[in-house]
């Protein structure tokens, strides 16, 4: 049943157009504009009905509060500088630039905690929750001081020219989390005592009066409390390198 | 039985006939085979060879020429030596069983068939994509490993699923053959012996042989030595192997043992015969194609959309393996296997064995019936169909079970005919057969005497005891120089102590010693009305095909002829002249009661039934016309002929519709002719055809385009078996060579059996189509979430595993179920799909069931996916272009719509939420769309929505399984599910809802503008 390859091309021509029966690719013109009017419409009613049902669950949605948080009952902890691919910093203090990028990222991230940022915010009494029934929610300020050597305001290297590198860890937010007890940060240096690691605030504590959150649209500005981990190399080890955990503790409703 | 004695061959051959004397007429001659010397047959057998009509030689030759040819000689034989130097060179007498496909081969056909090797593909692409994330990052996750052993294990388990079924289908096609012998045996001491080998006869004594085994002729033939016809299957001096010899005795010399008998020739050449693709092969084979297309081309798509938009390479090529898993329905096949195995077990309770699975479909799609007579459109049995006395001719009932005889039985010569019937006749039953019924009792004796016997047993009672009654004090016994047959009696009426001569013979030789005529109980003067009333009855008879029989007595006069006469046989010291005549009796193998309305099913399901039978033209179209195959008002040529007395040529061709065509006047026949004469007849018979021409007939009808069924029962019909569509071999008569070569089995050897074939192989067509239908459509809603992830960047809404879950998980069930749905309407009624124009995938099912309900199906899915993550914080606006983020390891604090943030772990296991919130949505669209495939043109409501139970088994699965998936093994981190929120599983039920009904509607249209453009383009 072999065709020639001129008949072939010949079928096809005919496919694509046949003059006897005026049928584009097999269709009339009539049918083919059926073809399009009933999709037109079909597909129309679709989208009509997806939007519709999109809209109407959106409704069932509250503007402040996501309806569900099981899926995050503990905050994660996230380190700044922002880790490019795995959490593994590593430069050389004789060459800026292979620094340049952490501090950046650092600088950057502090913006938000400005002096001149925070004027408008609260000073919060500290070591209690700091419950609000609305309708406004203010934030509380967060000094950025007290992360001593790591807040950029003394050192705007944060340490990394001098070897002694901070690394920012914060706590991610979630609306209406009340930690119990009393919530830090703890951060060990793992494997060979090769440095010795200073948490800022001391202790790593993070303060109550941070919390609870009550979301981006209510709680406006809010600023969520930093702790800082420095790291200071002994000048006795070979090895400039060394692997630290930071996980909260002190509160019992919080697990990393 | 294979042979130990390499020497001379001594066979006894002994006839059936003597079973009511002793042995010592026929004393057991000894038949003195000789090894032989075999023909070299040409090697290279070529198919037309076969058509042709066999090779042999022998039967032309003399005794001598024979003598010189083997090397042998006929007193003596071959001297042990040379025979088993023979026996080296050619083997034992034993016929070579046909070669088998190694398992091996099935199974690993089974492993890259069908999708298997686009599954391949995708496990190998997820093992190189591996392969090159190890090359960066050594610490990259195995995730595309487990997917590719997943995948890989997926094609290795539903390719041991489909290779299980088939063996297990072919097994119960293995264990009924085990119950028939693979060899001929020669049985001695037997009723019937088998012949062992071919042989040239040298001598004969009243030797029958029965060769419808190889012939297809049911009619005992006569042997002698004679050369008689230059084909040897004709020539009356050729005895062949595993022919049995009925009566007589004869000698011979073996001239061909094992596979180069008539028999093995064929029983080789059968195999050599290529077995076309079932139509339900083409089918799949075509619905792979646009399946793989589409997932190929869409895929090829998508990767060069994901380069160009700046996706790395390995992502594309994970984004492809995604797109083909989804598209790719791995759970199809297997579900068409359990399908097909599941109607050929309903076929099977039908009596149909099915040994090729698709040959289930197959049956379906016949557009023609090659049919034997014997056997299968008849009962196999000559049954006293009509009487002939009183110058009436009288019914006799003819069906099964003979319980209606209604005509007239006061009439003194119907006293007289049955006592001649109940005495002239030598057939007996086999004792100890007390308690079944009559026509059930096994009856020695030749057909028309056992036809007789039971005919007389069921009307008068014991025939045994009326003999006995009646004592035999002579008989001269049937003989074909004579015609007839001839008894004396005592009669049973003490008073009477006259002998009573009864005989019985071919009607014109019983006439002619004749000189009176019994009407009405009275002897009359034959005169020549009575003769000519004779003859009329004797023709109208012998015109519908039935064997007549002449029956006439005489009451030899008691002074000639006293008690103490003793009668000479050889002698012949009694009167054969001047008797009296008393009736004729004419037998036919009558049709099975079931088949005429098979016949006319057949008709209306637009199937031709053709009637291949190696009987006489006339007995063939007795029987066309008494089933339906020749239908009551058509004519052929002759008959037009006859009516209009014109010469047959003057007939115009178009006036008949049916034709009687014999094999000599096939075998003048070229193929231009044959085609013209299946064409231009719609009711054709073939007449006193050799198996050989039937094969002929077969691929004339498959130059029609049609689907060819075959019925077959002898070795000779193998070839034609195999090349037909679908070979169907008798159960009860069919030889092993023809259930070999055939893909069906009718166990009760009944045509109609066939037709209830044809209804289950449609109803599986229509229902595969719905099958797949069903399982496409879930397709677009696994394969949309891959394009949006793509295009859109969400995070990605279904798995591969998952996916994988929905195709081997829930919809397997459900899919099988489908193949439980009753027809829609009389499926019986319509006409064979063509094979080429009706696919079993067509435009419009792929269409609506990708592009209507597979979309409807998607935004359904999507709803769930949308409300799962809105709900949990992240609202559709924000998920836009996300993946990227989403995705990276490296993030742990992704906000949300809220300001909350979420870290790389938490995200996952929303994903999977995800993933089994989709999954969810599937499933319950899939509930609705198993519903709206019950029907493809009723409304729902009219087919019930509860008379498939097994619908609702399925539904009860899919839901059981999603349940176990979720809550049961939401733990279980590999599988990707978590525990689902209850109200998500409501989300899909407005969509699964309005699937429905959107499906009632296009039914609606479809039911009410028939033809329309609608109609076109919906109706799948």
């Amino acid at each position: 049943d072999k065709k020639s390859f001129n008949q072939c091309m010949a079928e096809w021509k005919l496919f694509l157009y046949n003059p006897t029966t005026r049928e584009f690719l097999g269709r009339t013109t009539k049918s083919w504009g059926l073809i399009l009017l009933f999709y037109l419409v079909f597909y129309g009613f679709l989208a009509a009905l997806f939007s519709f049902t999109m809209w109407a669950m959106l409704q069932t949605l509250n503007d402040e509060v996501p309806k569900y948080r099981d899926q995050i009952p503990s905050p994660g902890l996230m380190v700044f500088p922002k880790p490019v691919t795995a959490l593994d910093y590593s430069f050389r203090v004789s060459d800026p630039e292979s620094y340049r990028g952490y501090v950046d990222d650092l600088t950057k991230f502090l913006k938000s905690y400005d002096l001149e940022e925070q004027k408008n915010l609260t000073a919060c009494p500290d070591g209690a929750l700091r419950e609000q029934k609305g309708p406004t929610y203010t934030a509380c300020q967060f000094p950025v001081v007290s992360l001593k050597g790591c807040s950029g305001v003394e050192d705007p290297e944060f340490g990394y020219s001098t070897g002694n590198p901070c690394i920012l860890v914060k706590m991610n937010r979630i609306i209406g989390l009340k930690p119990q007890g009393k919530p830090r940060i703890n951060c060990i240096s793992k494997g060979e005592k090769t440095a010795t690691l200073s948490t800022y605030p001391s202790n790593g504590t993070i303060d109550l009066k941070y919390f609870p959150y009550y979301g981006k649209k209510l709680h406006v500005r809010y600023l969520q409390p930093l702790v800082a981990v420095q790291v200071a190399f002994n000048t006795t080890s070979t090895g400039k390198e060394v692997t630290v955990e930071c996980k909260i503790d002190g509160s019992p409703n919080l697990k990393t | 039985m294979a042979q130990k004695t390499p020497e001379i061959y001594s066979v006894e051959l002994s006839g059936t006939e003597d079973v009511g004397k002793t042995d010592t007429g026929d004393g057991k001659e000894k038949y003195r085979g000789l090894k032989d010397k075999r023909l070299e047959l040409k090697k290279n057998h070529q198919k037309e060879e076969l058509k042709k009509e066999v090779d042999l030689e022998d039967h032309k030759l003399s005794i001598k020429e024979l003598e010189r040819k083997y090397g042998t000689n006929i007193v003596t034989g071959l001297s042990s030596t040379q025979a088993a130097e023979l026996l080296a060179r050619n083997g034992p007498n034993a016929l070579t069983p046909p070669k088998e496909t190694p398992e091996i081969v099935k199974f690993l056909k089974q492993m890259v068939g069908g999708f298997s090797i686009l599954l391949w593909i995708g496990a190998i692409l997820c093992w190189i994509a591996y392969g090159i994330q190890y090359f960066n990052d050594k610490s990259s996750s195995l995730d595309s490993v487990y997917l590719g052993c997943v995948l890989a294990l997926v094609v290795i388990l539903t390719g041991i699923f489909a290779y299980y079924q088939e063996a297990k289908s072919t097994n119960i096609m293995a264990s009924f053959s085990k119950m028939i012998p693979q060899q001929a045996l020669v049985i001695r001491d037997s009723e019937k012996k088998t012949i062992p080998a071919d042989i040239r006869l040298l001598s004969t004594q009243g030797c029958k042989v029965d060769n419808s085994s190889l012939t297809g002729e049911s009619e005992p033939q006569s042997r002698s030595c004679e050369f008689t016809h230059d084909n040897p299957l004709e020539t009356k001096n050729i005895g062949f192997y595993s022919t049995t010899c009925l009566e007589g005795t004869a000698t011979g010399m073996v001239i061909n043992t094992g596979d180069r008998t008539i028999i093995g020739q064929i029983a080789s050449l059968a195999s050599g015969v290529g077995h076309e693709k079932t139509p339900i092969a083409i089918e799949i084979e075509h619905f792979v194609h646009i399946v793989a297309g589409v997932a190929v081309s869409i895929g090829i798509l998508f990767f060069i959309i994901a380069v160009s938009m700046k996706y790395y390479v390995l992502d594309s090529i994970i984004f492809l393996i995604g797109i083909i898993v989804a598209n790719v329905p791995e759970g199809l096949l297997a579900t068409v296997t359990v399908t097909l195995s599941l109607t050929a077990k309903r076929m099977a309770k039908k009596n149909c064995l099915v040994k090729n699975l698709e040959a289930v479909e197959t049956l379906g799609s016949t557009s023609i019936i090659c049919s034997d007579k014997t056997g299968t459109l008849t009962q196999n049995r000559m049954t006293v169909a009509h009487l002939w006395f009183d110058n009436q001719i009288f019914v006799a009932d003819t069906s099964e079970d003979h319980s209606n005889q209604v005509f007239d039985q006061s009439s003194g010569t119907w006293a007289s005919l049955s006592k001649i019937i109940t005495l002239c006749n030598r057939a007996e039953f086999r004792p100890g057969q007390e308690s079944v019924p009559i026509m059930k009792k096994v009856v020695v004796g030749d057909a028309s005497e056992t036809a007789l016997l039971k005919f007389s047993e069921v009307i008068l009672g014991d025939v045994m005891e009326i003999r006995k009654r009646n004592r035999k004090v002579a008989e001269i016994p049937f003989n074909s120089t004579n015609k007839f047959q001839l008894s004396i009696h005592e009669t049973d009426d003490p008073s009477d102590k006259r002998f009573l001569m009864v005989m019985k013979g071919a009607p014109e030789r019983v006439l002619e010693k004749c000189s009176t005529i019994m009407v009405n109980g009275q002897e009359q003067p034959l005169d020549d009305s009575t003769a000519e009333a004779f003859h009329t009855a004797y023709m109208e008879l012998g015109g519908l095909g039935e064997r007549v029989l002449g029956f006439c007595h005489l009451y030899l006069p008691a002074d000639k002829f006293p008690e103490t006469y003793s009668f000479d046989v050889d002698t012949v010291n009694f009167p054969t002249s001047n008797l009296c005549f008393v009736g004729l009796l004419s037998m036919i193998d009558p049709p099975r009661s079931t088949v005429p309305d098979a016949v006319t099913k057949c008709r209306s399901a637009g199937i031709k039934v053709i009637m291949v039978t190696g009987d006489h033209p006339i007995t063939a179209k007795a029987i066309a016309k008494s089933v339906g195959i020749i239908s009551a008002n058509s004519e052929t040529v002759e008959d037009i002929a006859k009516r209009l007395n014109i010469p047959v040529e003057q007939v115009s061709k178009r006036d008949a519709k049916a034709a009687v065509v014999t094999g000599m006047e096939l075998k003048d026949m070229s193929p231009e002719q044959l085609d013209e004469l299946l064409t231009d007849y719609s009711e054709i018979v073939f007449a006193r055809t050799s198996p050989q021409q039937k094969l002929i007939i077969v691929e004339g009808c498959q130059r029609q385009d049609a689907v060819v069924a075959v019925t077959g029962d002898g070795v000779n019909d193998s070839p034609a078996l195999k090349k037909a569509d679908i070979g169907i071999a008798m159960g009860i008569a069919g030889s092993d060579a023809a259930k070999n070569a055939a893909d069906m089995v009718l166990l009760d050897d009944n045509f109609a059996s066939i037709v209830t074939g044809v209804e289950e192989g449609r109803l599986i067509f229509d229902n595969l189509k719905k099958t797949i239908a069903y399982t496409l459509t879930k397709n677009i809603a696994e394969l949309c979430p891959f394009l949006i992830y793509i295009i859109a960047g969400l995070p990605l809404p279904i798995g591969t595993i998952t996916i994988l879950f929905i195709d081997l998980g829930t919809d397997i069930i459900p899919s099988i179920a489908l193949a439980y749905e009753k027809a829609e309407s009389d499926i019986m009624n319509r006409k064979p799909r063509h094979k080429k124009k009706d696919r079993l995938v067509n435009a419009p099912l792929a269409i609506y069931s990708y592009l209507h309900i597979g979309l409807m199906q998607a935004l359904g899915a999507f709803v769930v996916y949308f409300t799962v993550y809105a709900q949990e914080g992240f609202r559709p606006s924000a998920l836009i272009n996300l993946r990227v983020e989403w995705e990276k390891d490296s993030v742990n604090d992704l906000e949300d719509s809220y300001g909350q943030e979420w870290t790389q772990y938490q995200r996952k296991y929303l994903e999977w939420t995800g993933y089994t919130a989709f999954f969810v949505g599937i499933m319950i669209q899939q509930i609705a769309d198993l519903i709206i495939r019950k029907t493809r043109r009723n409304s729902i409501f009219q087919q019930g929505l509860f008379r498939n139970k097994v619908i609702w088994v399925g539904i009860a699965s899919q839901i059981i399984i999603a349940l176990i998936l979720s809550y049961g093994l939401g733990s279980v981190s590999a599988l990707n599910f978590t525990m689902l929120r209850p109200q998500y599983w409501f989300v899909a039920v407005p969509h699964a809802i309005l699937i429905w009904v959107y499906d009632e509607v296009r039914k609606l249209f479809i039911r009410l503008y028939p033809g329309s453009w609608w109609d076109k383009n919906m109706y799948y």
